[in-house]
């Protein structure tokens, strides 16, 4: 089967039930009251809250994109409560979104553009991004962003199973999430350095993971690099591995509506709400005062 | 269980808790009773439990979970347990609004009809007397009668510039009366014209919000909306933080609204009220209506140090950390033992300041204070920052 039919055959699944679970979850808060909107229905509720948020992030978006950059990716308040779990944090969210953002550069630049562009020849910058200039940044990046997942996790891991703060407590829940964040991390690395100890595999193209040939500068990729040097010996079905990653990661996604990392969507619009509500008293203080 | 009593925010709120724990080191309740199930932590998740069995996918599916009573009194003891002081919500990394999630689970469990039953006889006493006492409403202000030296009008005049909303505590609960009696006296000397509502006043609502019961307070609210509006003031000062700040979130008023601290400090700068040397070492207790609530940090401690002679020296936890002194979210009146435990570890950071008088500027903890104060046989004075302003007033 081909390489992008296989990939959608699970990924689109999976990410329908992703927003069916996200759906459910919308449609449970949308059982509460909407202040102005009091007899209204699901659809209608949403409908409201849809435009209150958009009209309110257009009276002021820079605003609203300083307190997304300050507040929900780098977690200010958090900075101020422990420095340790703001850093483990940072990691995390700094480390996914910085991945996702690269990986999808990468897919889409080395994945598509480049096949694109034998038939479409303006498409051919995107050679720059497989084989290119572009390319060892990629390399670098993507491995020094997952990198931060990492440690971030392995710094929740320590501060949860050994310093153990009283206040913690830990739940199924708890250990579930760091477990897969910590075998997607794993197993991706495991992938770089078994792609980087067989430049066969990717000539061959059989392993699915990695849509671009061999990179000339496999040790940019510092992580998959070290891990290489043990692999060269070792022989693994590279499609095994393939699924051995991509599976996991799938299922992680369609995990996230029901598990305690939903709180990247939610935790975004409590502090993004806190914030709006902290602004207008403190405008409203301002007013009555002059 | 119908989440209508909820908004869209607090049902998201209940999801966006990661169970960090980071309120269990401010919760004075927890760090009283060290009890899972009446920490901001626990109530969430129990809620969460509670959803999952009404609305989660299985639910969906085979139908919701029938709740046993049994659960459900124990959902109500966690909820109310509380004091509403608000500290979890201000430090939880994620900004839940823990306080109005609180009142918002009350309310479910009033219209389930899982709420201490203390609570009916306060709803009782406020829809037929329109107080917390049950007393006649008309001596509301029977604690004018130790004032000497009224002026004919007693206060109570057709039209006034300034409304004093005095509030039921301080009407009606004898040990607090200084607190009316001083403002009145501070407001006559910077000569203020000002009008008290008497009888007309009723209950702010407050207390039956805090229980649950905030359809009933609407009459409330919309009724001394009226009797202000009527008299043509433009501006009504509060002595109660809780009534203050009932009012400012709850009436939507164009009423400029003011805590006596405030008003009182634009008097003192406007140089009509000034003081007299006096000696004296305080500790200041922020109320948590005024100081978490209402954002009110700065004003009383503004007056304090405008007051010559008066040394502050601040409680190890004071200002957005102040610790409730036990007497809120009508705790009093569900537990009063732990009430009183909350109460004594205040009397324990105040001791420890070595101030020789606690002030704050509420008429709760002035009562919580004192009655636990007295029954430990502990020699403290607390004021409201009212009697001081008095005391030391030229």
């Amino acid at each position: 089967m081909d390489k992008h039919t296989l990939f959608y055959a699970m990924f689109i699944p999976s990410l329908i039930l992703f927003l069916l679970g996200m759906g459910f979850r919308i449609g449970l808060y949308l059982q509460g009251t909407v202040k102005g909107a009091e007899n209204a229905t699901s659809w209608q509720k949403l409908w409201v809250l849809l435009r209150r948020g958009w009209r309110g992030f257009w009276k002021r978006p820079i605003w609203y994109l300083q307190i997304t950059i300050t507040d929900v990716l780098f977690h200010r308040k958090l900075y101020g409560q422990s420095f340790y779990r703001w850093l483990a944090h940072s990691f995390l969210v700094f480390g996914f979104v910085a991945t996702f953002i690269v990986d999808m550069i990468k897919g889409l630049t080395t994945g598509y553009l480049v096949e694109w562009s034998h038939s479409l020849p303006f498409l051919s910058f995107a050679h720059a991004f497989e084989t290119g200039a572009i390319r060892p940044f990629l390399d670098f990046f993507l491995e020094f962003f997952s990198f931060l997942i990492l440690v971030g996790c392995v710094m929740a891991l320590i501060r949860r199973f050994i310093l153990r703060p009283p206040q913690l407590k830990t739940e199924e829940e708890d250990i579930t999430s760091l477990c897969f964040i910590l075998f997607l991390e794993l197993s991706g690395f495991f992938i770089e350095g078994y792609r980087i100890a067989h430049p066969e595999v990717v000539a061959n193209r059989v392993y699915m993971a990695n849509f671009t040939p061999p990179s000339a500068n496999n040790w940019l990729s510092f992580g998959g690099y070290s891990i290489s040097i043990f692999l060269r010996g070792v022989t693994i079905n590279p499609d095994f591995l393939w699924y051995f990653h991509v599976i996991p990661s799938l299922l992680f996604f369609i995990y996230i509506p029901h598990s305690k990392l939903l709180h990247l969507f939610t935790s975004s619009v409590t502090v993004i709400g806190d914030r709006m509500r902290e602004r207008e008293k403190q405008q409203l203080m301002d007013y009555k005062k002059s | 269980m119908k989440l209508s009593r909820l908004t869209p925010r607090q049902i998201l709120e209940i999801d966006a808790c990661t169970r960090c724990g980071e309120c269990l080191r401010y919760c004075p309740i927890y760090i009283e009773r060290e009890e899972e199930a009446i920490n901001p932590r626990g109530k969430i998740q129990a809620i969460k439990r509670f959803i999952r069995s009404q609305y989660g996918i299985w639910a969906k599916i085979f139908g919701p979970k029938k709740l046993s009573e049994d659960q459900l009194k124990k959902f109500s003891e966690m909820v109310y347990r509380c004091t509403l002081c608000g500290e979890c919500g201000m430090v939880c990394p994620v900004s839940i609004h823990s306080k109005e999630l609180w009142i918002g689970l009350r309310e479910v469990l009033v219209e389930l009809g899982y709420y201490p039953k203390e609570f009916d006889t306060l709803k009782k006493n406020v829809l037929t007397e329109h107080n917390i006492s049950g007393l006649d409403n008309e001596g509301r202000i029977e604690w004018l009668e130790a004032m000497g030296d009224l002026p004919e009008h007693r206060y109570q005049k057709e039209k006034a510039e300034v409304i004093y909303f005095v509030g039921c505590v301080a009407s009606y609960f004898p040990m607090v009366h200084k607190i009316p009696q001083g403002m009145v006296h501070i407001m006559r000397r910077a000569q203020v014209d000002f009008a008290l509502l008497g009888g007309a006043e009723w209950c702010c609502g407050f207390p039956l919000i805090g229980a649950g019961m905030r359809k009933e307070a609407e009459e409330m609210m919309a009724h001394n909306l009226e009797v202000v509006r009527k008299k043509g003031a433009h501006t009504a000062i509060f002595t109660c933080p809780s009534c203050f700040h009932t009012w400012k979130e709850e009436y939507h008023s164009e009423i400029n609204l003011f805590h006596f601290t405030q008003f009182l400090l634009s008097l003192i700068q406007e140089g009509k009220i000034s003081f007299k040397e006096e000696r004296v070492k305080v500790t200041y207790h922020d109320p948590c209506d005024l100081g978490r609530a209402s954002g009110l940090y700065d004003p009383p401690r503004a007056i304090l140090r405008a007051m010559p002679g008066v040394e502050l020296v601040e409680m190890k936890d004071h200002g957005p950390y102040c610790k409730c002194c036990g007497g809120g979210g009508n705790l009093e009146m569900i537990d009063p033992e732990l009430s009183a435990a909350l109460a004594r570890e205040k009397i324990k950071q105040i001791q420890e300041t070595g101030a020789e008088v606690v002030v704050t500027s509420c008429q709760q903890c002035i009562r919580t204070i004192m009655t636990t104060a007295r029954r430990m046989k502990i020699p403290i004075k607390a004021l409201n920052l009212t009697e001081l302003v008095l005391k030391h007033m030229k």
